[in-house]
């Protein structure tokens, strides 16, 4: 008998839902609204003065577990801004085809040169849609917000040791605030 | 008109007016599944994915029809259209109006059921000649299962037969035309002949709940697991076309045929078929499978007792009815 009443609930189920508006949409014809921090692609960005922040490090080459990123450092050049000498890059692809989106290449960058942004829209209609060049990895610049992640914010909030003051300048092992923060640690989960 | 040409005319037309209703059952399938799942379902062949059913005819025709090298070749080529064939056939019985019928055999109901009946030996030659230990599998489910169904479907479309004295369809139909739809009148047998006799197609039509010998979590697609192409599009095509027209013949036994409220006539039959073959859909996208011991005791335990008894109740409110006893 309960299995009659479960199946009378159940199609009423059913019946209910043929009823309902559909959720799916036709996605190229129409689009939703997609959210504020949508990560799409890619950008290299320049700092305040025009220069390109990139110093070809090769960090973000190296961490990309797709490996679809590929730079090929520059020489070091003394930088117009500040005197001082400074890598460059000559060039710098990203193949979005196999981006996983996972970020790494964002949050390891020393110079905050490298961020992902919500437009423009992913994915394209060809391969070569999906292969950024350093032009249009330049050109996706413009679509940074202000408030965009970059290695150092994410830094800051996800690993606030990281960018607390660097090994040299705290105090020698053995004193007892250094042990006491030791044994913090150990306690942390 | 001799019989012959009568046979012939009548047979094309109903056989091709079929054929194209299940094509469009198939959408009517998919639609329905896809807003009960809230989806939209096929919306680019066509308006509304209207023309999805010729576009799928055109994908299974264009491909390459794939034959395992340890196959029985023969074998393996003649079952699917035997398929078809044996569906398509019980629909040549069905009165669609009141004389509008293909062949009116005097043993309709028989025939009926002989054919249905026979579309388990497509399966089992079919399984048997993929040499594929699922299809194979799946078609000793599928004998398994069709053998068990064939008692209570047999036992509970005697019901009618018992009721208005004889096998022939068109006599039924008029039988209940004149004394009131065997579901509602005499009360009870007819009823639960009926709900029987449903069920009971449902298992030999392989549909959800009863889909067992293709059940894909298990047996990759049964007895189509080696078939593709057109070969494949006939297996497809039967199940649809075993599920309309057992949902044609459940509306002439059961539910008057062609009689209806305010004007006899094929609408009433067109409609009573479709309501049938929506709430099989519904059914399908509603429930889940059953194991193969539930099935067994579903027809052994309870649908074989329950239709004897109602066909008792048959017995004895004709009887009553004829003012013996």
């Amino acid at each position: 008998m309960g299995y009659f009443l479960d199946t009378a609930r159940a199609l009423g189920v059913t019946i209910r839902n043929a009823f309902r508006k559909p959720v799916t949409v036709e996605y190229p014809k129409v689009k939703r609204e997609r959210a504020e921090r949508y990560r799409a692609s890619f950008a290299l960005l320049h700092d305040e003065h025009g220069e390109e922040l990139c110093i070809g490090c090769l960090a973000c080459e190296r961490i990309c577990p797709s490996e679809i990123i590929t730079v090929e450092p520059g020489p070091k050049v003394e930088s117009p801004v500040t005197g001082k000498k400074r890598g460059t890059v000559k060039n710098l692809t990203l193949d979005l085809n196999a981006c996983i989106y996972c970020e790494l290449c964002v949050q390891v960058c020393p110079t905050d040169a490298i961020v992902m942004v919500r437009e423009p829209e992913r994915p394209g209609y060809s391969r070569e849609e999906l292969f950024l060049s350093m032009e249009r990895l330049y050109e996706n610049e413009k679509h940074k917000p202000a408030a965009w992640a970059t290695a150092t914010k994410l830094v800051d909030m996800q690993d606030p040791k990281r960018s607390a003051p660097a090994p040299a300048e705290r105090e020698p092992a053995g004193t007892t605030a250094a042990k006491a923060a030791e044994a913090k640690e150990g306690e942390a989960p | 008109m001799s019989p012959l040409v009568h046979g012939l005319l009548y047979g094309a037309v109903v056989g091709s007016v079929l054929l194209t209703a299940t094509a469009w059952g198939v959408w009517v399938e998919r639609k329905l599944g896809a807003r009960i799942h809230t989806r939209l379902g096929p919306t680019m062949v066509g308006p509304a994915g209207l023309l999805q059913p010729l576009a799928d005819a055109l994908k299974l025709l264009q491909k390459e029809t794939i034959i395992p090298r340890d196959a029985d070749r023969t074998l393996f080529r003649i079952a699917p259209p035997f398929m078809a064939i044996f569906s398509l056939a019980t629909a040549a019985v069905v009165p669609l109006a009141p004389d509008l019928v293909a062949a009116d055999l005097d043993v309709g109901v028989l025939y009926v059921l002989a054919v249905s009946g026979l579309m388990l030996f497509p399966v089992w030659v079919s399984g048997w000649a993929s040499n594929n230990k699922y299809a194979l599998l799946g078609a000793m489910r599928a004998i398994a299962q069709g053998v068990s169904y064939e008692v209570p479907l047999v036992l509970s479309a005697l019901v009618p037969v018992v009721l208005a004295g004889s096998m022939s369809l068109s006599d039924i139909v008029a039988y209940q035309v004149e004394h009131g739809w065997f579901v509602a009148w005499p009360p009870g047998p007819g009823l639960v002949a009926f709900v029987i006799f449903f069920v009971a197609s449902l298992a030999e039509a392989n549909r959800i709940p009863f889909d067992i010998p293709e059940a894909e979590s298990e047996l990759v697609a049964g007895v189509t697991t080696e078939y593709s192409g057109m070969k494949f599009g006939f297996f497809y095509l039967a199940e649809y076309l075993h599920t309309l027209v057992s949902s044609a013949v459940a509306s002439v036994l059961f539910l008057g045929g062609w009689h209806g409220p305010f004007s006899d006539g094929l609408h009433w039959l067109v409609l009573k078929t479709l309501v049938l073959f929506l709430f099989v859909i519904q059914l399908r996208w509603t429930l889940v499978r059953f194991r193969a011991d539930q099935l067994m005791t579903l027809a052994w335990k309870w649908l074989v007792p329950v239709s004897l008894v109602a066909l008792m109740a048959a017995a004895v409110a004709v009887l009553i009815m004829s003012g013996g006893a």
